[in-house]
């Protein structure tokens, strides 16, 4: 059924795109953090979409399950409200818009150029176990071992760090 | 397949919207988020094209680090408001010529 | 994804959620009954043969209730948020197998709803997103006690899910595979509970304070915090953070029978019934332990998750690696 993909994606992708607008246009701060779980889930769907379950499944678990809940917790315990106008005042505001506009002009300009890879190789063929745990276990240690160590040191320094910076300081 | 890339490239210019539109601390750090979004959308996309798990494992790494920086800026804006009691980036300017 | 696969798809979905909006009710009249027969007294013996309807009239009883929503909170995740927890618990029913293969019609139908190769970070993906449903439910209320045991409900959850996830990585490295149905099928000869009996500790402690269970239930129980994230919540939104909080049960102990209790293998009787036995015998512990023990306080609580359970778990899967690297397996 070659009908299921494009659907499926018109559907997590308008999802995805629905709940960022919604993320940066609203009011209400938890409301935002909800909405950008929204898009989190979105883009977990997009993964299954695109044969990679792992990174799926960790988007949910690390993305979803734990960075969103810490946004939250922070934002019911300063109790953070919605300002009354919420967006740069005046000219900021126009221009911000107007660059971000030239970058997604740009962006597409090159993705979608003759020239631009994304349209010129076709689609691979891809080995059975693609983007299962497997496989991503098998170039994480081997290959990629170096980045893997260095990134266990630097979870230690965030976490080192948020601890020093949000004590409380006894006076 | 290119549809992909032009999602991730909506979704990147609407997180840019985000953090030079927005003046709440906590709505830019949400739609520094979303850019990270777009671009892990985009390795995952071009890593079902080529074939090359590499693309995963660069997300792998993406998330890893997001989740650090996360950590530590949210540190440091619950210290900022422990000290002026507001999340607005435009009041924190002392620094400012 | 032919005609014949969505509705085999369909008839499973049918049968286990039969299964749990069915055993939910028979899992609270029996925690009444056992728990009431535990402290020397009978339990509810009126309504139906030995008091098997009291449940039932319950519910008809929370159904009936007024839905009341405070005037200052947020209505849109006040409703969202005890269907969260309901949804999360459903979803991660999906991939616990109850049963080998069977053959009818022809097909080979395997007895879970569906399995993926990455089942088990799919329950742990499910049981993380469970914690939404008890912070928005505290935040929403608009109430201070409300938000308060929430966030204490919801930050004892996240502790627990690193030693929840950290004890099933040894079975992970014994079978090679992350599917259920596969870790069930590979305890033909013994089950993973006695080379691996800490990690089936540490999960069954971690799984036990993940559902809010005694004795890791401060932020909600009936004697303190008022009630904790659900006090604001009345009739069908409360029957339903109870239906979560026995399906999230259902859940853990589905997963703990799968990796270390041999999921439905066993001598006579079919798959299925075996696995309803174990299930069973775990919900029966569950409750012997509320009846039981007293309740931890919360900063031995978090003490205990993370300065008791994360080494222990993190040192059995180091033993865990170190044995099979050396074996060669």
């Amino acid at each position: 059924m070659t009908l299921v993909e494009p659907f499926l994606f018109a559907m997590f992708g308008g999802t995805a795109i629905g709940c960022a607008l919604g993320v940066v246009f609203h009011r209400n701060p938890v409301h935002c953090a909800l909405l950008l779980v929204g898009v989190l889930l979105s883009v977990s769907g997009l993964f299954v979409l695109l044969h990679a379950p792992f990174i799926a499944a960790l988007q949910v678990i690390v993305y979803a399950g734990a960075i969103m809940v810490l946004f939250l917790f922070v934002v019911m315990l300063l109790n953070v409200k919605g300002e009354s106008s919420i967006l740069t005042p005046g000219a900021a505001k126009g221009f911000g818009i107007l660059f971000a506009l030239l970058g997604f002009v740009e962006l597409l300009w090159t993705v979608l150029s003759p020239a631009a890879e994304s349209s010129g190789i076709p689609e691979a063929v891809l080995p059975a176990d693609f983007g299962s745990p497997a496989a991503i276990g098998r170039i994480l240690y081997t290959v990629w071992l170096f980045p893997f160590e260095i990134t266990s040191i630097l979870l230690l320094v965030a976490v080192v760090g948020a601890v020093v910076l949000a004590k409380r300081k006894f006076a | 397949m290119y549809w992909y890339q032009v999602l991730a490239a909506l979704l990147f210019t609407i997180g840019v919207v985000g953090v030079l539109v927005r003046r709440s601390a906590l709505i830019i750090f949400m739609s520094v988020e979303l850019m990270l979004n777009a671009v892990n959308l985009s390795f995952v996309a071009f890593s079902r094209q080529h074939g090359s798990m590499d693309g995963h494992i660069f997300v792998f790494f993406v998330m890893a680090v997001a989740a650090a920086e996360v950590a530590v800026g949210l540190a440091i804006l619950v210290a900022i408001f422990r000290l002026r009691s507001t999340a607005n980036v435009d009041d924190v300017r002392l620094l400012k010529g | 994804m032919d005609t014949a696969t969505l509705i085999e798809a369909a008839i499973k979905v049918h049968i286990v959620l039969g299964f749990i909006l069915l055993g939910v009710p028979l899992i609270v009249w029996m925690e009444r009954k056992v728990i009431g027969h535990m402290q020397d007294r009978i339990g509810p013996e009126r309504v139906g043969p030995f008091g098997l309807l009291q449940t039932i009239a319950d519910g008809i009883k929370l159904f009936m209730k007024e839905d009341i929503i405070p005037s200052q909170a947020d209505k849109v995740v006040f409703v969202l948020a005890p269907a969260l927890t309901v949804i999360t618990a459903l979803v991660a029913t999906t991939v616990i197998p109850w049963g080998d293969t069977v053959q009818l019609f022809g097909r080979t139908i395997g007895l879970h709803i569906t399995d993926v190769n990455i089942a088990l970070l799919f329950v742990l993906g499910a049981t993380s997103m469970g914690v939404y449903g008890i912070v928005l439910g505290g935040w929403a209320s608009n109430s201070k006690y409300p938000l308060l045991g929430g966030l204490r409900s919801s930050a004892q959850m996240i502790s627990y899910e690193l030693a929840q996830g950290i004890a099933l990585v040894g079975v992970i490295l014994m079978t090679g595979t992350l599917s259920l149905a596969e870790i069930g099928r590979a305890q033909k000869h013994m089950w993973f509970i006695v080379p691996q009996f800490v990690g089936f500790v540490v999960y069954l402690l971690a799984g036990i304070a993940e559902t809010n269970r005694a004795p890791f239930d401060l932020p909600e129980a009936e004697t303190e915090l008022v009630a904790g994230f659900h006090t604001e919540f009345s009739s069908m939104k409360f029957a339903f953070y109870f239906l979560g909080e026995y399906a999230n049960m259902m859940v853990v102990s589905g997963v703990a029978i799968t990796v270390f209790l041999g999921a439905w293998q066993g001598p006579f009787l079919p798959g299925p019934v075996w696995f309803l036995i174990k299930l069973t015998a775990f919900l029966f512990f569950y409750v012997w332990l509320r009846a039981t023990f007293p309740r931890l306080r919360y900063d031995q609580l978090m003490a205990f998750g993370w300065k008791v359970l994360l080494p222990v778990s993190l040192l059995n899967l180091v033993v865990t690696a170190t044995v099979l690297a050396f074996r060669g397996s």
